[in-house]
């Protein structure tokens, strides 16, 4: 049988390594290379990996567009309320799942991972006419107050499986102590659970910034649209030539808060918790 | 930011109600008094996702179960009228372009989700090799998932994939130029890629025109570029290249399925004189096995799903959305463009009934090709 040396072996695995590391992170090079360009440079036939004459015209025209500010505040507004609901509601949740023996335990949660099965947006014509009753069309309100009733069930499990590991010792002697057991959730479990809660926080983070068809569907005013949705329409169809530095800056704007909650967020994704999540 | 508040105070008050009412049902059926606790507290705790799971899940299903059996449309102030299963017979017979949705998510499935598993599987095997800046590798593989679809990332992929003008394209010309070999492979995949593609559009059109048209064409095709964001075609693949480019999530799961992998195996593997090709096909595989099923069950799901790469990419090239189209989009589209409830009512049930089916097969043939002990 024929060997291959080992310095080869590895020489050729750094060189996979590092040629795919590249190729994934080469989209967010060029939408920053891209930015800095002017418009020939953009539109050019010939490769222009980084601009000769930077600018960042587009930065400054962007930051003192109106509209575009708006939209960025709409965004994060949106996002912090849907996030912090969503995220205590599915705590909660996680904690009825792993600490408490309650009858009909099994069957909800049975009930409670089927949903995953259930696409999103299959209900989205129904809920579409429930929010159209309650007045909220035209509001942030079916983007944000869904996600209050414990929404997303891959999140729940998640959480429930980082809980179920914590020894069931300390929330009996905190029983016997004489905590309720809305005291053991909040000043036990919650802190203790601060990576898997770190890592559900990112994910619900990442799925409200980047949701595009809750906002196309219900939003439908100019003043309350969020980036995706600002963003999309910065595309002209009609013009021949397109401002693609224009766009790329507002795609860099908009992918700079995901960059850097990801920086930070993504030893706890990377390790561990996914790993846990799963071999439930 | 009122309604948010009062959504709180109305989550916390039938909480409460819930849980109360299930400790009065313990206590009439004579529990202890620490069941009784439990209960109220299980229920307390549950309460926002079983309120929820009724408000947002089963009343709108059920709602839209009776809807899909009517003409029922938003706009029209006229109380909808029962038609039977008129819709169910339109969508299923008369409608060309959910049945392009059907066959391009099942182009997604045959083509898009091997693609998709095989570069997950791959960047896995090479990041479990340990080596430096691990750390760094992982992050730069897991980041197309955060940035994924949001709709900026997509526009860089559109302005990349340009036929003319894009990066990915010049590169193309610029390597077919510097090495024949290289241009020559361009050609046999581009050959390729337009055969399987024309035939999936002659499936879902009826027409083998095209089909004819490439093959007499011959092979490989003409020195040119792929037409990514032009052509029907070509329009499916670039949705296959973003899948396998956003295939952190499936990474990390071979990855944990990597790790659960007992070393001793290897070791004994080695020490019988099996080199790592021959130790990935008779160990790792057979024991990723029920990772490769989880990663199938969910990218299934997922490509079903698909709405904004079809959004940002073709939303404005009406010819190319019939070639690219998923389920959902279709359903934004029917359901969103003429307000006909009662139609999209009736496209969300297929689409969930298709789902249960599609995963009830996966679970039912898996035991006779996913391993779940090796030895």
């Amino acid at each position: 049988m024929r060997t291959i040396s080992p310095v080869v072996a590895r020489t050729a695995l750094y060189v996979f390594l590092i040629s795919a590391t590249i190729l994934m992170s080469f989209p967010l090079f060029w939408m920053i290379s891209s930015s800095l360009k002017t418009l020939e440079e953009a539109n050019s036939p010939g490769i222009v990996w980084v601009s000769e004459h930077p600018t960042s015209a587009a930065y400054t025209d962007i930051l003192q567009n109106g509209n575009f500010l708006r939209t960025y505040f709409n965004t994060i507004f949106y996002t912090v309320l849907a996030l912090a609901g969503t995220l205590l509601s599915v705590a909660a949740v996680a904690y009825a799942f792993s600490r408490v023996e309650w009858p009909g335990r099994n069957l909800v949660f049975f009930l409670m991972l089927s949903t995953m099965l259930i696409p999103a947006q299959a209900l989205i014509v129904p809920q579409y006419i429930f929010f159209h009753k309650l007045g909220w069309i035209g509001t942030f309100n079916p983007i944000i107050i869904p996600g209050y009733f414990a929404g997303g069930a891959a999140m729940i499990f998640l959480l429930r499986q980082a809980m179920a590991q914590i020894p069931k010792e300390l929330d009996e002697s905190a029983l016997m102590d004489g905590a309720s057991h809305i005291q053991i959730w909040w000043n036990i479990i919650l802190p203790l659970c601060k990576a898997p809660l770190a890592t559900v926080a990112t994910f619900l983070f990442v799925a409200t910034w980047n949701n595009l068809l809750g906002p196309i569907i219900y939003l439908q005013t100019v003043d309350l649209y969020t980036l995706p949705v600002f963003v999309a329409n910065l595309y002209n169809i009609n013009s021949a030539v397109q401002p693609w530095p224009t766009i790329m800056t507002a795609a860099v704007l908009t992918t700079v808060p995901l960059m850097v909650v990801f920086f930070f967020a993504q030893r706890f994704i990377l390790e561990s918790v996914v790993v846990s999540g799963l071999k439930g | 930011m009122l309604v948010a508040g009062a959504a709180v105070v109305f989550i916390i008050l039938v909480s409460f109600a819930l849980a109360a009412l299930a400790r009065f049902i313990a206590k009439s059926t004579g529990a202890t008094q620490t069941k009784q606790a439990n209960t109220f507290a299980g229920y307390l705790f549950a309460a926002p996702w079983i309120v929820g799971f009724l408000i947002f899940v089963v009343v709108p299903m059920a709602f839209s179960l009776y809807w899909s059996f009517t003409d029922y449309r938003v706009t029209a102030n006229a109380a909808p009228n029962v038609i039977g299963f008129d819709n169910y017979t339109r969508l299923l017979f008369n409608d060309s372009g959910f049945r392009a949705s059907i066959v391009n998510t099942l182009f997604l499935t045959v083509v898009g989700l091997p693609v998709q598993i095989a570069v997950a599987l791959f960047l896995a095997v090479l990041l479990n090799q340990k080596t430096r800046g691990e750390r760094i590798f992982r992050m730069a593989f897991y980041l197309p998932v955060i940035l994924g679809f949001n709709t900026a990332v997509l526009l860089c992929w559109r302005l990349m994939l340009n036929t003319g003008t894009g990066i990915i394209n010049q590169l193309i010309r610029a390597l077919s130029a510097a090495f024949p070999p290289f241009g020559y492979l361009n050609r046999a995949v581009i050959f390729v890629v337009e055969i399987v593609n024309a035939f999936f559009l002659g499936i879902s059109n009826g027409k083998f025109s095209l089909l004819i048209k490439v093959w007499e064409a011959g092979f490989p095709a003409a020195n040119r570029v792929p037409l990514w964001v032009q052509s029907p075609l070509w329009s499916k693949m670039s949705v296959v290249f973003l899948m396998a480019w956003g295939c952190g999530a499936m990474m990390l799961i071979f990855l944990a399925g990597l790790n659960n992998i007992p070393k001793e195996l290897h070791e004994a593997a080695e020490v019988d004189g099996a080199n790592g090709w021959r130790r990935f096909w008779m160990i790792s595989l057979p024991l990723l096995t029920p990772y490769i099923f989880y990663n199938l069950v969910i990218g299934l799901i997922s490509s079903l799903q698909i709405f904004e790469p079809i959004y940002v990419l073709y939303r404005d090239n009406q010819p190319l959305v019939s070639s690219t189209i998923s389920m959902v989009y279709y359903l934004w589209q029917a359901s969103f463009s003429h307000f006909e409830i009662g139609y999209g009512s009736a496209i969300s049930w297929l689409i969930f009934v298709m789902i249960l089916v599609i995963t009830a097969i996966q679970f039912k043939i898996q035991d006779r090709w996913v391993t779940y002990d090796l030895y």
